[in-house]
């Protein structure tokens, strides 16, 4: 198979980017979108060109590395899949494919296709989390959770934090990943103690970072490799609600309590 | 920070408080299509009607500074969040293409804006009568303000039916979004439900833009006359 990739290169955080077109030949239908791009910067090292970096690792769609906007959808054509799980047969031969980083504020691009995403950790670190003391192994079933609780609280945690959702939205909001990891702890035992400040410290991190707001259009869900649902996003605005009904003290330092400084 | 500050700097209240004014604004759309489709019922009906709200200055009143709040708090703190949320993406994708998000939902901030347009056109036309000054200002037979004449003369004119069309689109298409996304908004959500919520918001954005359309082309059809 054949293609035109229109790439979009850029040298470093504050240098201008723009596109740059390649063409790839021999592609095989079996490669990876990855493994296509393997071969393209094998052929760039080659002919001492800079490769074009882009992010991975897993390789089976579970890390949540991978990224790029493939022709205006984050994480390609396929639904329910990770860039990295998605084959050039997919594509007609001869075609030309657009390549972009995720494009949000919260989200600069490093490099070319690479781009950080510490924004989604420092919201983790905000409260993405159960506070217990480590010690022995807890007995199997000495905590019952219900069939119904668990599995809507392992839907939520099947997010894999790759920041599609915000690529994916007109308003780069992260609400569908902070939906994820609030519901997730929310809906277990362990996670109830610190529910309502975590909300709270949550979306105040959301908000800090400079994501957008939800407009309610479910794009995030559509593109998801996980199928995370906006359900999700629902819950978490119930939890905020019922946060601010309930009423919490905010810490009082607006750094993370688990912030490294970066 | 002040705690209003402090509390509106959250998108999430921002939200909820924005969509409980919208849903204030929602209500009186559907209150004054109702109030007006009583032009059917004749002259003397709307013209009735129309002087039992003027009899009742502090109800009037009362009613017009709460919608002026209303549409104040919902435009100022859309707006607020229009703003940021093109901050969030400040270069754009070269290729885009959407999947599940809808026209009406992707066109608010812009449907939005039209609709303030159109609602301060709307009562700077029917409401304080400065546009189309030459509106007879009469009183009918008993006195009252002939509010049907008003009706009659404003949609036998083709310009003022084609402003006035647009105007329903366009409200229909933000409202279509906007009610039901206050579902999802204030956390309501049903794994069999959702589906109907979602039509609440077609249900309510077409029964406003048809009732509203219907005394439109009743004038302009010549089924209402003078």
């Amino acid at each position: 198979m054949k293609f035109t990739l229109k790439i979009w290169r850029q040298r470093g955080p504050n240098e201008r980017g723009g596109f740059v077109t390649y063409s790839v030949d021999e592609v095989s239908p079996d490669m990876s979108f990855l493994e296509m791009l393997d071969a393209l910067n094998q052929r760039l090292i080659a002919t001492a060109e800079e490769p074009v970096a882009f992010e991975h690792d897993c390789r089976e769609g579970i890390c949540g590395s991978c990224s790029l906007v493939i022709d205006g959808v984050p994480h390609g054509p396929d639904r329910g899949v990770t860039t990295c799980q998605l084959y050039m047969r997919r594509f007609a031969d001869e075609k030309t494919i657009t390549i972009e980083p995720w494009r949000a504020k919260a989200f600069p691009i490093i490099k070319d296709l690479v781009v950080d995403r510490r924004a989604l950790d420092r919201i983790m670190q905000a409260g993405g989390y159960i506070s217990v003391n480590t010690g022995g192994a807890v007995d199997g079933n000495t905590l019952l959770i219900g069939k119904d609780e668990a599995e809507t609280a392992m839907d939520a945690a099947s997010c894999i934090g790759c920041g599609a959702c915000v690529a994916a939205c007109k308003n780069a909001s992260a609400m569908l990943f902070v939906a994820a990891k609030v519901s997730h702890l929310a809906t277990l035992p362990q996670g109830k103690p610190e529910r309502t400040r975590r909300v709270m410290a949550m979306v105040q991190a959301m908000d800090r970072e400079g994501f957008g707001s939800c407009g309610n259009q479910y794009e995030c869900e559509a593109v998801c490799p996980k199928h995370v649902s906006v359900r999700f996003i629902a819950m978490l605005n119930r939890e905020y609600l019922r946060s601010g009904i309930l009423g919490t003290k905010m810490p009082a330092r607006s750094d993370p309590p688990h912030g490294e400084s970066y | 920070m002040s705690r209003v500050k402090v509390f509106f700097n959250s998108s999430v209240n921002s939200k909820i408080v924005a969509s409980l004014a919208g849903l204030g604004l929602v209500g009186f759309v559907i209150f004054h299509m109702l109030g007006n489709l009583q032009v059917f019922e004749g002259r003397d009906a709307i013209n009735g009607y129309a002087s039992i709200l003027r009899d009742m200055p502090i109800f009037l009143w009362t009613a017009r500074a709460g919608l002026l709040a209303a549409a104040g708090v919902h435009v100022g703190l859309t707006l607020r969040l229009a703003l940021r949320n093109r901050r969030a993406r400040s270069v754009a994708y070269a290729a885009r293409r959407y999947r599940a998000a809808s026209v009406a939902s992707r066109t608010m901030a812009l449907t939005g804006s039209l609709l303030l347009a159109f609602i301060i056109f709307h009562l700077l036309h029917l409401t304080v009568g400065v546009i189309d000054p030459s509106a007879p200002d009469g009183l009918d037979t008993q006195g009252r303000m002939d509010v049907y004449g008003k009706i009659v003369r404003a949609f036998s004119n083709p310009l003022y039916v084609g402003i006035y069309v647009v105007g329903q689109l366009i409200l229909g298409l933000h409202l279509s979004h906007a009610v039901s996304s206050v579902f999802q908004t204030w956390g309501i959500e049903h794994a069999a439900l959702d589906h109907l919520f979602k039509l609440v918001g077609s249900g309510v954005a077409l029964l406003v833009v048809l009732g509203n359309l219907a005394i439109i082309f009743a004038v302009f059809l010549g089924l209402l006359r003078a």
